[in-house]
């Protein structure tokens, strides 16, 4: 699954999230990650049989983490269905349908924000 | 055979034939091209793309007092209004000229926003008259408002276009959309078999005066195009690049939202996204043969526009059949592709037109005139100051330095010269690097002894052969001050600066004051 993990400033220096890897035998996937003085936060991806487990307990050390269902969203008013983010995504997770409608798969998308700057009509945005 | 007017009996009889220009394609190679022409009537085609040679005449009527508009802004985006008192043109491609807004918004969304009916607000300046004193106006405007609104495109409707990659190490932003380097993507703009030109390659049903689908009403064809060209390779009977193109006109106040978009191309501006759709009465075979054309018989240039230059190089040739797979080969490896027009809007576009005509809403017409299918060419613009290469630059004498070098020596160097950056050559002379002022005091604080370690490998560099203009938009574009020019062996041979280039062309480059180092 996809979350998004924040955390203050107070934990930065904890390492939580190797913990967790080794605890839960997670795989720890990075995608996004902004840090500030005033904490940070990261979009990434967990997966194992102890995904739950794992979050539970970095919930426990303070970390906050809100699952995603999706990465990006596509305004579909806006979309005219051009294809010009097709070509641009590096994991292939936009496509042409066989009805010429243009979708995100979610599933692959790794957030990287490329096709949020390549829309000429500015559909695309993150999810927050 | 059939004439345009036994057509048109049939259509107000209600029982034309009317198909969509891809239909046609299977219909044809089922039945033949004879039989399709006996039963088809009409033809629709359509294409939704990008057509940044678009705007709209606009009448705003006249105020009291009254004023001879001579600058207008609408929500910020300037319109020519050097005609009369109250008549401006509007540009799609105009971005705002509001620096924070720039590039998001233009003409093109200014034209989606009076069709949508928002409301626009309206500044016009003038110098004032003894018959029109008043000299500014302030006024929110809606297109019903407004006297006319009326759409004229110079250049609609590309029968067939260039297809973009970019081979150079950088991405760029271009009308052709976002251009990953190396190669890394494809994009395309034409609706292919379903495009209105496409399917009437000869001009034999199409000219001036004919009524078409524009923006969801109806339009008519001026004449052709601005740059309209007829003497491009055909292949199949098709172009296999740009040629011929359509001045287009019709009434703003009754087009549909669905079918026009102001849109900006990221980094490169705004542009106009334009629907049309043009029925082709099918009088004889051959007409019939012409709409049966397929993506695959429609062969177009895959162009490299990482060459900044009026004729950019050909990489390989395509077909629409291959691009709409949604990837194509480019020297063995594969490349994702994306088209920049819709073919889902293109499709509507057709569909739409094509119940028009079944019910009866919509009759053909014969041209008034024929549009030239021969004996036009596109010629370019020859200036008479030809373009100053990077090599015309008098070169000062050279300082580098070499990359076994010390820290020591390199600071001094960059001291008793009083300059900025060096760059850092091998044995050969071929460029390695180069080196900042800031990184020599970074090897300092850092305590590192080498040129090596702390000089920046990845430099941007000048050409001999390059013209200064595009050196210009490089300084520009990456924000430096200066860069090292180089010889067709990586050799280096000077350097040319924002300095030298501002003495040589005059310009205005953003970081004449040094900018950051490079
Ligand atoms: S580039 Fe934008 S408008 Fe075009 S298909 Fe993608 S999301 Fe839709
Ligand atoms: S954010 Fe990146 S990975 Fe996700 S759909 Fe857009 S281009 Fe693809």
């Amino acid at each position: 699954m996809k979350a998004w993990l924040r955390f203050l400033p107070s934990i930065i220096n904890k390492a939580i999230i190797s913990d967790a890897i080794k605890i839960y035998e997670i795989d720890f996937n990075i995608l996004r990650a902004y840090i500030t003085p005033r904490g940070g936060k990261m979009l990434v991806e967990i997966n194992g049989p102890q995904e739950n487990e794992s979050i539970q307990y970095m919930e426990e050390q303070g970390i906050q983490v809100t699952p995603i269902m999706r990465v990006v969203t596509k305004d579909l008013e806006k979309c005219m269905d051009c294809g010009a983010c097709v070509s641009v995504c590096p994991v292939n997770a936009i496509c042409i349908k066989e009805d010429w409608m243009v979708e995100i798969d979610n599933q692959n998308c790794i957030g990287c924000g490329f096709c949020i700057n390549s829309c000429p009509t500015k559909s695309i945005d993150f999810m927050e | 055979m059939k004439t345009i007017e036994e057509i048109n009996q049939k259509i107000t009889n209600g029982d034309a034939v009317v198909v969509t220009a891809d239909e046609m394609t299977s219909i044809v190679s089922q039945k033949g091209a004879k039989k399709a022409s006996e039963e088809i009537d009409v033809v629709t085609t359509g294409t939704f793309g990008a057509m940044c040679s678009s705007g709209a005449f606009l009448n705003f009527g006249h105020s009291d007092p009254p004023i001879k508009m001579s600058k207008t802004f609408l929500n910020g985006v300037e319109a020519y209004s050097g005609l009369a008192a109250v008549d401006a043109y509007l540009g799609a491609t105009q971005p705002s000229q509001n620096p924070e807004i720039g590039l998001d918004y233009g003409g093109s969304h200014v034209i989606e926003d009076l069709i949508r009916g928002k409301e626009v607000e309206l500044i016009a300046e003038a110098y004032g008259t003894d018959c029109y004193p008043l000299k500014m106006v302030e006024t929110p405007i809606t297109l019903d408002k407004i006297n006319q609104a009326t759409m004229f495109n110079p250049r609609n409707c590309y029968q067939n276009y260039a297809v973009a990659t970019n081979s150079t190490p950088e991405t760029l932003y271009t009308y052709m959309g976002t251009l990953l380097p190396n190669s890394g993507n494809v994009t395309y703009s034409s609706a292919g078999a379903l495009s209105p030109l496409l399917n009437d390659p000869y001009f034999q049903t199409i000219g001036v005066g004919t009524r078409i689908f524009l923006c969801g009403t109806e339009g008519y064809i001026v004449s052709e195009g601005t740059q309209h060209s007829t003497e491009v390779e055909r292949r199949n009977g098709i172009p296999v690049g740009s040629a011929g193109t359509l001045m287009l006109q019709g009434d703003m106040k009754k087009m549909d939202p669905d079918f026009v978009r102001g849109a900006t191309m990221p980094k490169y501006g705004p542009t106009l996204y334009v629907g049309a759709g043009i029925p082709i009465p099918i009088l004889n075979e051959d007409i019939a043969t012409r709409t049966a054309i397929s993506d695959e018989q429609i062969i177009c240039k895959i162009i490299d526009y990482g060459i900044p230059r009026r004729s950019r190089p050909v990489i390989t040739e395509t077909n629409y059949k291959e691009l709409k797979s949604g990837k194509i080969e480019i020297n063995g490896i594969e490349v994702p592709t994306s088209p920049l027009s819709s073919y889902k809007r293109a499709k509507m576009v057709a569909e739409e037109l094509k119940e028009w005509i079944e019910n009866g809403e919509f009759l053909l017409t014969n041209p008034v005139k024929s549009l030239p299918s021969r004996g036009c060419t596109v010629n370019p613009l020859e200036t008479n100051k030809p373009a100053v290469l990077v090599r015309d630059i008098e070169s000062k004498s050279i300082i580098m330095t070499h990359s076994d070098d010390k820290i020591n020596d390199v600071a001094r160097k960059l001291v008793d010269n009083n300059i900025n950056h060096l760059p850092v050559v091998d044995n050969n002379g071929q460029l390695k690097g180069i080196v900042t002022s800031w990184d020599i005091a970074d090897a300092v604080a850092r305590d590192k002894s080498k040129l090596v370690d702390v000089m920046t490998r990845k430099v941007i560099i000048a050409r001999e052969d390059e013209s200064v203009d595009i050196i210009a938009r490089r300084i520009d574009k990456h924000n430096i001050s200066g860069l090292p020019i180089v010889d067709k062996e990586n050799r280096v041979k000077g350097m040319i600066t924002a300095e030298d280039i501002s003495r040589l062309i005059g310009g205005n480059l953003k970081n004449e004051n040094g900018g950051d180092s490079i």
